[in-house]
Parts: C-alpha cells; sequence; structure tokens
C-alpha cells in the first residue's frame, strides 16, 4: 500500500513542501500553535495513508508531553525532524537507556 | 530462598534442567544482544551522517525558497505550490535484521522534471524551480533518514527488550533456581543424616534387646542346671 508524507507546521515551513508536490502539508499558524498543534499531529499519527510526519524540531515544544512521546516514539508514521541539528530528539534518551551509555556524547566530542 | 518447593530428588532433577536450560538461554540471548548491539553501531553512524546531510540540504533549501520569496513574491510562490499535480508516494518494504523487521522506504515521483511540476513556464521563474528542486532533494532525504531512523528505533526497542530478558535470567530466574537447588540438597543431606542416625538407634536398640533375650536365657538354662 502506497502512503503519502505529512508536513505539519508553520505556513512558511509547509510551503516549500507543497512546491515539492508534497498534498498533506498542514499549516498552522505560530499564535494558534500552542491551541491546534496537539489536535493537528494526533490527526495524522492516526491516518492510515501517512507513511512519514515531517515536522521542524522548534515545533516540537508546542505539543503536550503525551502527544509528544507519541509522536516520538512512533514507527508507522515515522516522525522527521528538521532545524533540530544533528541531535534526534529522544532518540538520544532511548540509546543511553538500552546501550547504557550516550553514544551521542562521544560523537560530539570527537567533533 | 524460596522454602515452598519440596525437597525431593525429582524436584531436584527438575531443577538441574531448568538450569542447564537457562543458562543456554542467557547465553544465547547474550549473543543476540551483542550482535544486535553491532548491527546498531553501523546504523547510528549511518544515521548521524545522514541526518547531518538532512541538515545542510535543508539550509540550502529554506535559503532558496527564500531567495525565491524575496524575487517573486510570496503569492507566486505559493500559486505555483498549489499548481502542482504529482504527488510523492512511498511504498514500505521490509528487511530482517537479526529476527528484528525493519522498513525499507521506496519513493516514487519525488523528483519531477519541469514539465511534470504543473505549473506553467511562463508565469514562473527559475528561482521557484530551484527551490522546488531543492526540496525534491530534501524529501529524498528525509525518505532516507525516515528509513534509517526507524531501523534505529526498531533496533533500539529490540536491544531493551533482549537487555531486560538476559538481566531477568542472570538477576532474578538463575539465582533463584541455584538457591532452590542448594536448598534442596541441604535438605536432602538433613534427611541422610537423620536416617542413618535413626538407623543407629534402630540397631542399638534391636543388639540391647538380642543381648537382654540372650541374657534371660542364659540366666533360665542356669537356673534349670540347678
Amino acid at each position: 500500500m502506497s502512503k503519502e508524507i505529512a508536513v505539519v507546521g508553520s505556513p512558511d515551513f509547509t510551503t516549500g513542501f507543497r512546491l515539492a508536490g508534497v498534498r498533506k502539508a498542514v499549516s498552522v499558524p505560530e499564535d494558534e500553535m500552542s491551541a491546534e498543534l496537539d489536535e493537528t499531529v494526533k490527526e495524522q499519527l492516526e491516518s492510515d495513508d501517512v507513511g512519514i510526519l515531517v515536522m521542524h524540531d522548534d515545533d516540537l515544544e508546542y505539543l503536550s508531553r503525551g502527544v509528544r512521546e507519541a509522536v516520538q516514539q512512533s514507527v508507522d508514521p515515522v516522525l522527521v525532524t528538521l532545524g533540530g541539528g544533528t541531535d534526534s530528539g529522544n532518540l538520544r534518551e532511548q540509546i543511553k537507556r538500552a546501550i547504557g551509555i550516550d553514544l551521542m556524547e562521544e560523537d560530539e566530542q570527537q567533533l | 530462598m524460596a522454602t515452598d518447593v519440596k525437597p525431593t530428588r525429582k524436584n531436584l532433577m527438575a531443577i538441574e534442567d531448568r538450569i542447564e536450560l537457562s543458562e543456554r538461554g542467557h547465553d544465547t540471548l547474550e549473543k543476540k544482544r551483542d550482535g544486535l548491539i553491532m548491527e546498531f553501531m553501523d546504523i547510528l553512524d549511518q544515521a548521524q551522517d545522514v541526518r547531518s546531510e538532512l541538515e545542510d540540504t535543508y539550509d540550502r533549501a529554506q535559503q532558496r525558497l527564500d531567495m525565491a520569496r524575496a524575487m517573486d513574491g510570496d503569492v507566486a510562490v505559493r500559486g505555483a505550490a498549489a499548481a502542482l499535480k504529482e504527488h510523492p508516494e512511498i511504498t514500505t518494504q521490509s528487511k530482517n535484521i537479526m529476527g528484528v523487521v525493519v522498513p525499507q522506504i521506496e519513493s516514487t515521483r519525488v523528483r519531477k522534471s519541469l514539465d511534470q511540476r504543473g505549473y506553467g513556464v511562463l508565469g514562473t521563474s527559475s528561482r521557484i524551480d530551484a527551490a522546488a528542486e531543492a526540496y525534491e532533494e530534501l524529501l529524498e532525504q528525509i525518505i532516507l533518514a525516515a528509513e534509517v531512523e526507524t531501523a534505529m528505533k526498531e533496533l533500539l526497542d529490540e536491544i531493551e527488550t533482549t537487555k531486560r530478558r538476559v538481566n531477568a535470567l542472570e538477576f532474578k530466574l538463575l539465582p533463584e533456581l541455584h538457591s532452590n537447588k542448594e536448598y534442596i540438597e541441604q535438605k536432602l543431606e538433613e534427611q541422610e543424616r537423620e536416617e542413618i542416625f535413626r538407623m543407629k538407634k534402630i540397631k542399638d536398640k534391636k543388639e540391647a534387646q538380642e543381648r537382654a533375650e540372650r541374657e534371660a536365657a542364659e540366666a533360665e538354662s542356669v537356673s534349670a542346671d540347678d
């Protein structure tokens, strides 16, 4: 079954993706983020035809704790965040928990 | 120590079998955990490369979009974006890494030629084309990052589960089984000692009884002779 890429974020963030042909680009104005983002992200998470969800790393701050954890741990659709540097969200915490060592810290020190 | 175990030879044998099985399982799970960590290390390197490339591509795409907006206006860019007819789609297949199913994402219609984009060539500038192209490249990177990061999440979940199982065997089940085995062995030894003591007592009692009978018989024969 083919799926689509969904983009959720401010109108500035989603325009470029619309230009690349992304149909499910949901714009949420900055001043409505804290009120509407939770619901919009939940909708995309529950949607069967979304395979990848793209968001700006800063926008994750507007999400409630539960939705943020759900979206970060979700595998289908998988969340890809942009603009947050090389540290990819809660993956670092998960690595620390599973392996017992902060592997990303080692890489940061090497850089 | 679990004192609810009945100290019988049958139970001792059953516990010894369970210890053997658990130790074998523990070794196998440890090997699996180490193997998964090795696989994870490979993917982590790959993921970090993909991530840094993704961030570079995103910065580049944003710059091009900002340029198009500044020169052609926001309305022109939004107009071109609204005219697009071809939409990128992804299909997911699965790959197996040491029993962990990770996705392989394939994409279609991400990269488009100028005429496939659907907006008129005359009404738009090359800056919009450049921005669209940069975002198409970004989508390709996003798909790659999604594939690698999903694989990482799946592998981390499996590593965590395996680690928990190894720890449960090592720190809970095996110590419990060993302590049960020790308890049964001690009880059986105790029973054996009691049994020996009892037998000795019975033997002494019988010997004393026989001696008394013998003496009584001797005394009887002496009095009969008299």
